[in-house]
Formats: C-alpha cells, sequence, structure tokens
C-alpha cells in the first residue's frame, strides 16, 4: 500500500446550536407574523387570537380564522392560571436539548377555554393531580427570547 | 419483493412510491425514491416519489401506488416503506419525534410520542378505569406472537411481571408500553386486479379503504380519549369495502403504544366505549376470540420502522391469506383483513381493507 496517504482531520468540537435544532420559535416580526404573543408574554400576557367575525378563540395564535377564514382577529388575555387536564413526567428518551433537564413534567392545561400543552416546573409526577391548579410562568432564553411554561402552585 | 413474484423484473415497475418518515433527520438523506430506485434496479417512467405521513409513510404509498394501478395510470406499481432509526445518540431520534407535533407550540414542551400517549393513557384511566395490567396484556400478546415472526425486532415472550416491572419512560408508560426504534424495509406490488393472475396463483386484493383526519396542534384534536377520525376512515373503510364489521377476521392495527391498541377496540366498535382494557382480559383480541388482532407481533413485538412498518403488515395479511406463518398465529380461513395506521397526535387514521378472493 505504499501509495496511499492517511491522514487524520478534525471537525469542529463545538458548534453553535443549529436552527434545527432549537425547539423554541422564532419570535421577531420578520419570522412570524404572530410576533405580538411574544412581545405580550415579555410583559406577562399569555394571549391568543380570536376571530372578531364568528368570536372563536384560536390555538396556537393565527393570522386567519380556521374557523370562518377571516382575518379579522383580535388578541385576547388568556389569564394566568390554568387547570391540569393531564401529565406525565419525561424519565426517560429526553430529547437532545433537553437530556440534562430529566426528569421534568409535561402538562396539557386548560386555559382559557383552550388546551394548551407545556412544560410543568416546581413538580415531581406524583406532586401533581387531574384538575390542579397550575400558574403561568416564563422564562427566558440566552438571547431574550421568551416562552411559557406552568408551574404548581397548590 | 421480486423473488417471489412471477412475469415481473424490477424493469416492469412502472410507478415507485417510497414511504419514508423522516430520512432527513435520522439518515441525513432526502431524496430516497430514487436511491430505492437505484437499489432494486427500477426505471419508473410513470411515477416516482417518497410519501410522507409520519408513522403511516408505508400506508401513504400503498395508497398512491393503488390509485396510480386503480387510474391506469401504470400496470405495475411498487409500495416500498424504508426507515433507518437507530442513531449513535438515541437522544437525537427522540428530537426527532418532537417535531411530528406542532414543533412551535407542542414539540417545543419536549412533547414527544411517549408523553403524548402517556397523557392519552393517563385520561383513559382517569375517565374509564382502565388498568396498568390491562395495558400490560397487549404487550404481553403481541410479544407472543411476536415470537414466531422472524421478521420481529423483539423475539422473547414478555410476561405481565416484566412488563410492569420494566423501566418507566414516562409514566404510565413503562418501556414495554412502547414500540421499539427500529431499522427496517418492506416492498410490496401492485398490479390491475384482471392482471393479477399472471403474476400468482394467490394474489390479495384491495377492496376498501378509509382515512381520515382532524386537527394538529393538542388544542384543535377532536378528544384526546377518543379517536374520532379512527371511527370516521372506520366507517368509509367498510362503505368502500362493501363489508359488515363481523366479516374481519384480523385487524393490523398501530399499537404504538399499548394504550393505542386498547382505544382501537373502542373506536372500531369491537367492544363499547371505555370497555378496551376489559376486551383484552377476556381474551378476545387473541386468534380464537373474537377478532384475531396483531398475530404478526404488533409495532410493539415486531419493532416499528416507521416509513416500512405499514408495509409489514400488509406483507404479513397476505402471508396468513396463504397460509405461510407459523401455525401458532395462524388465522386460519381468513378471507377479510383490515391494516390500521396512526399519525402525529392521532389526529390521522388510516386503514385498508384486503381479501383473499
Ligand atoms: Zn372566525
Amino acid at each position: 500500500m505504499g501509495n496511499v496517504e492517511f491522514e487524520k482531520i478534525k471537525r469542529p468540537e463545538n458548534i453553535k446550536l443549529p436552527y434545527m435544532l432549537d425547539f423554541y420559535p422564532l419570535e421577531d416580526e420578520k419570522n412570524t407574523q404572530v410576533s405580538q404573543f411574544f412581545t405580550n408574554l415579555k410583559k406577562g400576557r399569555l394571549t391568543t387570537t380570536k376571530c372578531k367575525e364568528c368570536n372563536k378563540s384560536l390555538w396556537p395564535p393565527r393570522i386567519v380564522c380556521p374557523h370562518c377564514l377571516s382575518d379579522k382577529l383580535e388578541w385576547i388575555d388568556l389569564g394566568t392560571e390554568g387547570e391540569l387536564y393531564a401529565f406525565t413526567e419525561t424519565r426517560l428518551g429526553a430529547p437532545l436539548g433537553f437530556v440534562e433537564d430529566a426528569p421534568f413534567c409535561i402538562g396539557m392545561i386548560r386555559i382559557g377555554g383552550l388546551l394548551i400543552s407545556a412544560r410543568v416546573d416546581g413538580a415531581k409526577y406524583d406532586d401533581l393531580q387531574i384538575g390542579e391548579k397550575v400558574g403561568l410562568k416564563i422564562v427566558e432564553l440566552e438571547d431574550g427570547r421568551v416562552f411559557y411554561r406552568f408551574r404548581k402552585i397548590g | 419483493m421480486f423473488d417471489n413474484v412471477d412475469n415481473v423484473s424490477p424493469k416492469d415497475v412502472e410507478a415507485l412510491l417510497v414511504g419514508a418518515a423522516q430520512p432527513e433527520r435520522f439518515a441525513f438523506q432526502v431524496h430516497v425514491a430514487p436511491m430505492v430506485a437505484e437499489h432494486l434496479g427500477i426505471t419508473p417512467r410513470k411515477v416516482i416519489a417518497t410519501t410522507e405521513l409520519m408513522c403511516a409513510s408505508g400506508q401513504a404509498a400503498i395508497r398512491y401506488a393503488w390509485t396510480c394501478v386503480a387510474s391506469g395510470l401504470a400496470d405495475v406499481a411498487a409500495a416500498v416503506g424504508v426507515e433507518k432509526m437507530y442513531m449513535p445518540n438515541m437522544a437525537e431520534a427522540q428530537t426527532n419525534m418532537t417535531c411530528v407535533l406542532d414543533r412551535e407550540w407542542d414539540g417545543v414542551n419536549a412533547m414527544s410520542a411517549p408523553p403524548f400517549f402517556a397523557m392519552t393513557a393517563q385520561r383513559h384511566m382517569h375517565e374509564f378505569g382502565t388498568t396498568k395490567e390491562q395495558m400490560a396484556l397487549v404487550s404481553v400478546k403481541n410479544h407472543h406472537y411476536s415470537t414466531m415472526n422472524p421478521l420481529a425486532q423483539f423475539q422473547k415472550e414478555v410476561t405481565m411481571e416484566r412488563a410492569l416491572q420494566s423501566p418507566m419512560v414516562s409514566p404510565p408508560l413503562n418501556l414495554f408500553d412502547c414500540s421499539g426504534i427500529t431499522d427496517g424495509a418492506a416492498g410490496v406490488l401492485l398490479v390491475p386486479a384482471e392482471d393479477a393472475k399472471k403474476y400468482t396463483d394467490t394474489p390479495m386484493h384491495i377492496i376498501g379503504s378509509g382515512q381520515a383526519n382532524i386537527g394538529n396542534a393538542i388544542n384543535n384534536l377532536a378528544s384526546i380519549t377518543e379517536w374520532v377520525p379512527l371511527k370516521m376512515a372506520y366507517k368509509e373503510a367498510l362503505r368502500t369495502a362493501k363489508i359488515s364489521a363481523d366479516e374481519i377476521d384480523i385487524a393490523e392495527l398501530h399499537d404504538c403504544f399499548t394504550i393505542s391498541e386498547l382505544m382501537e377496540y373502542e373506536a372500531l366498535d369491537f367492544c363499547k366505549k371505555g370497555h378496551g382494557g376489559k376486551f383484552i382480559e377476556n381474551g378476545e383480541p387473541y386468534i380464537g376470540g373474537k377478532i384475531a388482532v396483531n398475530p404478526r407481533g404488533g409495532l410493539l413485538g415486531c419493532g416499528h420502522p416507521l416509513g416500512a412498518t405499514a408495509i409489514l403488515q400488509t406483507i404479513d395479511v397476505l402471508q396468513q391469506f396463504r397460509g405461510e406463518v407459523p401455525e401458532g398465529r395462524h388465522v386460519k380461513g381468513a378471507e377479510k383483513a383490515i391494516t390500521h395506521n396512526l399519525s402525529g397526535a392521532a389526529n390521522v387514521h388510516s386503514l385498508m381493507v384486503y381479501a383473499r378472493r
């Protein structure tokens, strides 16, 4: 094998989290037409769009009503307290980016007539019960983006 | 695919549909239909495409291959399913399952498949008194049948004790409540019914189908504990097949999680709403019971290579009709079968109806 060259090559050891592994939505006006949601969230308000034509509250926030196709929507507050409809705890099989958080609770929360999924902080699985009240919590990422969670308050 | 079919070669395949759910994330490869064509020596000249419908991607391939043949567009169509799911870092595979639901509003909360179906199970237990033991029975049954399936990922019996004591993934779901992450590939050929005898003495016929979807994000599902789109798809499948429910001998159902199969008994009216657990306690979904459910071994026993799963279900039904499966899991005299796949947050349900004649 006299003519064959062997060489060790290097690849970067650390790469900035690629967009394809970033779970959190891009929040600014350049990237989404519901950036108002995140502006409101930064002020502690969980909001969504409601259709002025057919009066339905929409989730996730929309720019066109899927019920009547009207684009006359307004922002409404959902409140800061919800009710736990269902919950579980990720113990095994956490996705990349959340492995360090495990175990952590995830729930479906009834709030403002909607059913919203969210992380539920401040409790282990055995501490929670279906139907209990949970409070709004807002988390901020290193780059200033925000997202909502809920927390045990009872 | 070609070895056991007479008078057909790869060059005869005019349409190729490849079911693959997430090759771009699991194997860093898109445009997989031409790769499959290249591997198999197929040179499609009418239709070629990859079909994605997450866990039902393989059935999507069958449905489109069927429409190619039924419309007269192609005389020979191939439906192939592929998925390469094993990754060196399995947390990355779990990441891929979080962009199945609405990633920005549900997936962002680490909502991959196990948490979603765990909450489904929790609500079913809460509303109908379903128990952990009843869910485990599904795993015991399907692993029992998969011991007799050489293609199955899991070849050993699972006892009730072992199922209940397996590691907790996402309560109330233990490891044996969840189907495996699996590599797999499979293919079938579709031709017009009047041509079938050219290729085999024992073809299988598509006699009906149904498919329905309601909503996508969790807020917009019809219900968490009742799979309304499955009821709709089933009604349509029976209507198009012109058969009644009691004519079905085999049901290959999508048991991605144990709770799924219990809820499918209910949506398909094998039992009353909320009685899925009792139905299996009474032995009804076993061969010899009311209806044979997943005599292949299910996704729980065989593993769930997303794009390949529906094709593997279909091949097993064909082998059941031909009597080519081991005695212990053979549904003797079976004439009609359904195959079912759910996808996403169980918001899409897909059904095919097959007949021996
Ligand atoms: Zn409207």
